[in-house]
């Protein structure tokens, strides 16, 4: 953590017109690091990255990425990351070969060998025009596109929208492989499951508010299961209420549904009291943990 | 400058740009053998035209009836090919790939917008110049195919001039899409530009001192000087092609300081327009979400602003043009008189000294069928839209048949050209009234119907291409091909009275065999038009029900 930030946002906001769809919003990521991007649709994740790459310019606040300034040093900036946009849209009447010829060429070409086995690894079909593809298979157009040139820091978009959980699994451990080998990976997500399969930090985006930055296993630590009881008669929820570790309780006829962190056996010793039919316990979403745990800064980023 | 983008930006845009030479040449070559056929009649009708006019048209009398010919390449049919090339080019370098949302990819690339700016713009200079100078390479080509020789002529002159008049034309829908972002609005307005000083450059020189005034359209510069009797103008050339750096300066200037946008769906200028309260219900009015109520009337309402905007362009000239009948009346009778041929043959041999020729001739022969055609043929094309921009799957996944859909769609291209047709007859109403020009009302409304019937068809064309290819493209570069080709089989094979039948090949010959303000509805041109557009649709309807989507 001593190492200089591979990509900073700092106090960025931007606004369209009077709407504001990121409001000062501050961040940094680290190399080796894999940072998932977390917030529902609209909540200003696209406009930050377009903001990073310089697609769109800041409102007020400043982006860093490589220590450069994203407006001042755009192009040194995108020499060395790989981004893949949100709803990826290539040239229709090329193949996906030429689509990565054209961009190779652009970038003033990339080490083909490597093209081909990371082509090989994701299952990419190179040889028909983009116009033809499924979105899986443009979507792994993009990835490559994104990869093939071995950038320092990637940048990718909702990435794994239409592949398959195979191809998912594949491209996660590319990613594990590049943040391992120094690299640095920011990932924007609205899916919970992909940043917490992958992600070691994640931060948490809300109507253009970032409400928390938590390190993935601290994140894991204080996660929140839910137990929901079923018993044989009614049981009163003071019974629960008050007890260690546990958030809430809520009682309909003879089953009782609790949120508890920590153990579960404070839980358990009072259930055991009744006649308990079943149990079953379930993980709650990282979304209602971000809700639980920040109650008060979400209701804040909704005024 | 970056060698790939310039290589794929010529690689989309070669056979646009030859499908424009080689209509040029034919019309060329059609044109020069219909003259020469007439012999010796051509060269005396020629020689017996007093200077003064020739010198107006830019022919020479030696140029003989190649010169005649050419004059119309050079300073109209070529122009508007060439520079409506370069300004599709212009106004999609950057913004297109906006629009296709390829520009998150390109724009992650580690090169400068203003580089990629640079690219495009060079390709669209390589495009124009190399169309234009092929295009005079093929006229040299008809004339000796067709006997003639080039003597007296130089082309070289007129082509850089018309090189010149039509990099200004792009270069100012450059700058407009790098600072807006919007390829339409840019290709529109500077489209609007250019016939508008067209018909300054046409129609100033008729009223006393307007010739000085006609100095400030650029299209005046393409024959202005006569290049290709006298050999290039440098003054105005320079002037122009430093307009062209100029322009280029400030694109790159407004390209450099915006956001990008992302995909067809944000258009952030459009958004700002339309939330400012002063100009937003005009502008919603315009582009408007369109109509939702059913895939017919929404057709008709994405329909709106090239038929609305052009049908106001028309019906606001169609009121100048009363003006300005009132004004110089009596004298242009004896000026248009002895024009030669082939600009007579242009504006279908009206008798100008008369209102409904005068009309005729401004308006019904050149600028209405331009604009109910562009109209039509863009809500023609919608379809095929559909499938470029991928929103097909959701229209088909609705409960309709497929058939029904592509024929809810045709319906615009029967409602388009009549709003358009509307709009001429409108403008024609006022500026008779304004003007006291006592002209019948019936051939007035006769117009309107004839100026929709023409946009039926090449409406329907283009929706048959569209429908059955599924390409926006090839309906729109296509028939747009094909009605540059038609108007002119209609306008110069008539020269020459061997070949004057054939002109009934045209579909323009329909709409313009005789003048409707005086003859009123041509019942059976019309008739046939609008068969044949009926044909097209149910054609079209049939090959969208049958084919795969792409
Ligand atoms: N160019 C634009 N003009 C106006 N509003 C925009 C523009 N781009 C994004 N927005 C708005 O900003 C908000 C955030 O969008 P975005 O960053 O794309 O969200 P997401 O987190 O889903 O990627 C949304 O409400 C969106 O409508
Ligand atoms: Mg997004």
């Amino acid at each position: 953590m001593t190492d200089a930030p591979s990509l900073e946002v700092d106090h960025l906001t931007k606004r369209f017109g009077d709407f504001t769809a990121v409001d000062d919003v501050s961040f940094a990521i680290h190399p080796g690091e894999i940072f998932g991007f977390l917030g529902p649709n609209g909540a200003g994740k696209s406009t930050t990255i377009r903001t990073l790459l310089d697609l769109i310019r800041p409102t007020s606040g400043a982006c860093r990425v490589l220590g450069m300034d994203s407006r001042r040093d755009a192009v040194e900036i995108h020499r060395r990351i790989g981004f893949l946009p949100a709803d990826l849209a290539l040239w229709n009447n090329l193949t996906g070969r030429q689509t990565l010829q054209y961009l190779a060429n652009l970038r003033g070409g990339v080490d083909w060998k490597w093209v081909d086995q990371l082509s090989e690894r994701i299952g990419a079909d190179l040889d028909r025009k983009v116009g033809e593809y499924s979105s899986g298979n443009r979507q792994k157009i993009g990835i490559l596109q994104a990869f093939m040139h071995r950038p320092e820091v990637l940048i990718l978009d909702e990435p794994i929208t239409g592949l398959d959980p195979l191809v998912q699994l594949e491209f996660h451990s590319l990613l594990r492989e590049t943040a391992d080998a120094g690299g640095t990976v920011f990932l924007s997500s609205h899916t919970i499951s992909e940043v917490e399969r992958v992600a070691d930090r994640v931060g948490f985006i809300r109507r253009g508010h970032l409400i928390a930055v938590e390190r993935m296993s601290e994140l894991h630590d204080k996660a929140l299961r839910r137990i929901t009881l079923e018993f044989a008669a009614p049981v009163p929820a003071a019974a629960f209420e008050g007890l260690e570790g546990v958030h809430e309780a809520t009682v309909e006829g003879a089953t009782v549904t609790a949120q508890y962190e920590g153990s579960m056996a404070p839980l358990l010793a009072v259930a055991t009291q009744h006649d308990v039919l079943s149990v079953a316990s379930a993980s709650v979403d990282l979304d209602e943990i971000f809700l639980e745990f920040y109650r008060d800064e979400v209701q804040a980023a909704e005024k | 400058m970056l060698r790939s983008v310039y290589l794929k930006t010529l690689r989309d845009r070669w056979l646009g740009a030859a499908i424009g030479v080689v209509a040029l040449f034919l019309v060329a070559w059609m044109g020069i053998a219909a003259f020469a056929g007439m012999g010796d009649d051509a060269e005396d009708f020629i020689a017996a035209m007093p200077e003064a006019y020739l010198s107006i048209v830019g022919i020479s009398a030696e140029g003989g009836v190649v010169g005649m010919m050419l004059g119309n390449m050079f300073n109209f049919m070529g122009p508007f090919v060439i520079a409506g090339i370069g300004v599709s080019m212009a106004a999609a370098a950057i913004a297109g790939e906006e629009a296709e949302g390829t520009m998150n990819v390109l724009g992650s690339l580690p090169r400068s917008r203003t580089r990629l700016l640079t690219s495009k713009g060079l390709a669209a200079v390589t495009v124009v110049v190399g169309a234009a100078v092929l295009a005079s390479l093929s006229y040299g080509l008809a004339a000796v195919i067709s006997g003639e020789t080039l003597a007296g002529i130089n082309l070289t002159a007129a082509t850089v001039h018309l090189v010149a008049v039509a990099l200004f034309y792009a270069a100012v829908a450059l700058a407009l899409a790098a600072w807006t972002g919007l390829r339409a609005l840019a290709s529109s307005v500077t489209v609007g530009l250019i016939v508008l000083s067209f018909l300054a450059s046409g129609m100033l020189p008729l009223l006393d001192g307007g010739e000085a005034w006609a100095k400030a359209s650029p299209w005046y510069w393409l024959n202005g000087p006569q290049p290709m009797l006298n050999g290039v103008d440098w003054a105005p050339v320079v002037v122009l092609l430093g307009a062209v750096v100029a322009l280029a300066l400030v694109a790159w200037w407004g390209l450099n300081r915006r956001d990008l946008g992302a995909g067809g769906a944000r258009t952030p200028l459009l958004d700002r327009l339309r939330t400012d309260p002063r100009v937003g219900k005009a502008v919603s009015m315009l582009v408007g979400s369109g109509s939702t109520r059913g895939i017919a009337t929404k057709a008709v309402t994405d329909a709106r602003p090239l038929m609305l905007i052009g049908g106001a362009f028309v019906a606001f000239q169609a009121v100048v043009v009363g003006v300005l009948f009132t004004a110089i009346g009596g004298d242009i009778g004896s000026l248009v008189d002895s024009m030669p041929d082939a600009i007579l043959a242009m504006i279908g041999f009206v008798d100008m000294s008369t209102p409904e020729g005068f009309y005729s001739g401004e308006v019904l022969s050149i600028v209405a069928p331009l604009v109910v055609i562009a109209a039509a043929v863009s809500a023609g094309a919608a379809l095929a839209g559909e499938e470029r921009r991928r929103s097909v799957a959701v229209l088909l996944a609705l409960p309709v048949s497929r058939t029904s859909v592509a024929a809810r769609k045709g319906v615009a291209v029967a409602v388009v050209p009549v709003v358009v047709g509307l709009c001429v007859a409108a403008g024609f109403a006022i500026g008779n009234a304004v003007g006291g020009l006592g002209m019948a009302w019936s051939g007035i409304a006769a117009s309107g119907l004839m100026v929709a019937g023409l946009g039926w068809f090449f409406g329907a064309l283009a929706f048959a291409i569209g429908a059955a290819t599924g390409r926006a493209q090839w309906a729109t570069a296509g028939t747009a091909g094909l009605a540059v080709l038609a108007w002119g089989v209609n306008a110069f094979l008539p020269v020459n009275p061997d070949y004057a039948e054939w002109a009934r090949l045209s579909p323009v010959h329909w709409y313009a065999s005789e003048n409707p303000l005086e003859a009123g509805v041509l019942w059976g041109g019309l008739g046939l038009l609008a068969a044949l557009a009926a044909v097209l649709v149910a054609a079209g309807v049939v090959a969208y029900g049958r084919r795969d989507l792409r």
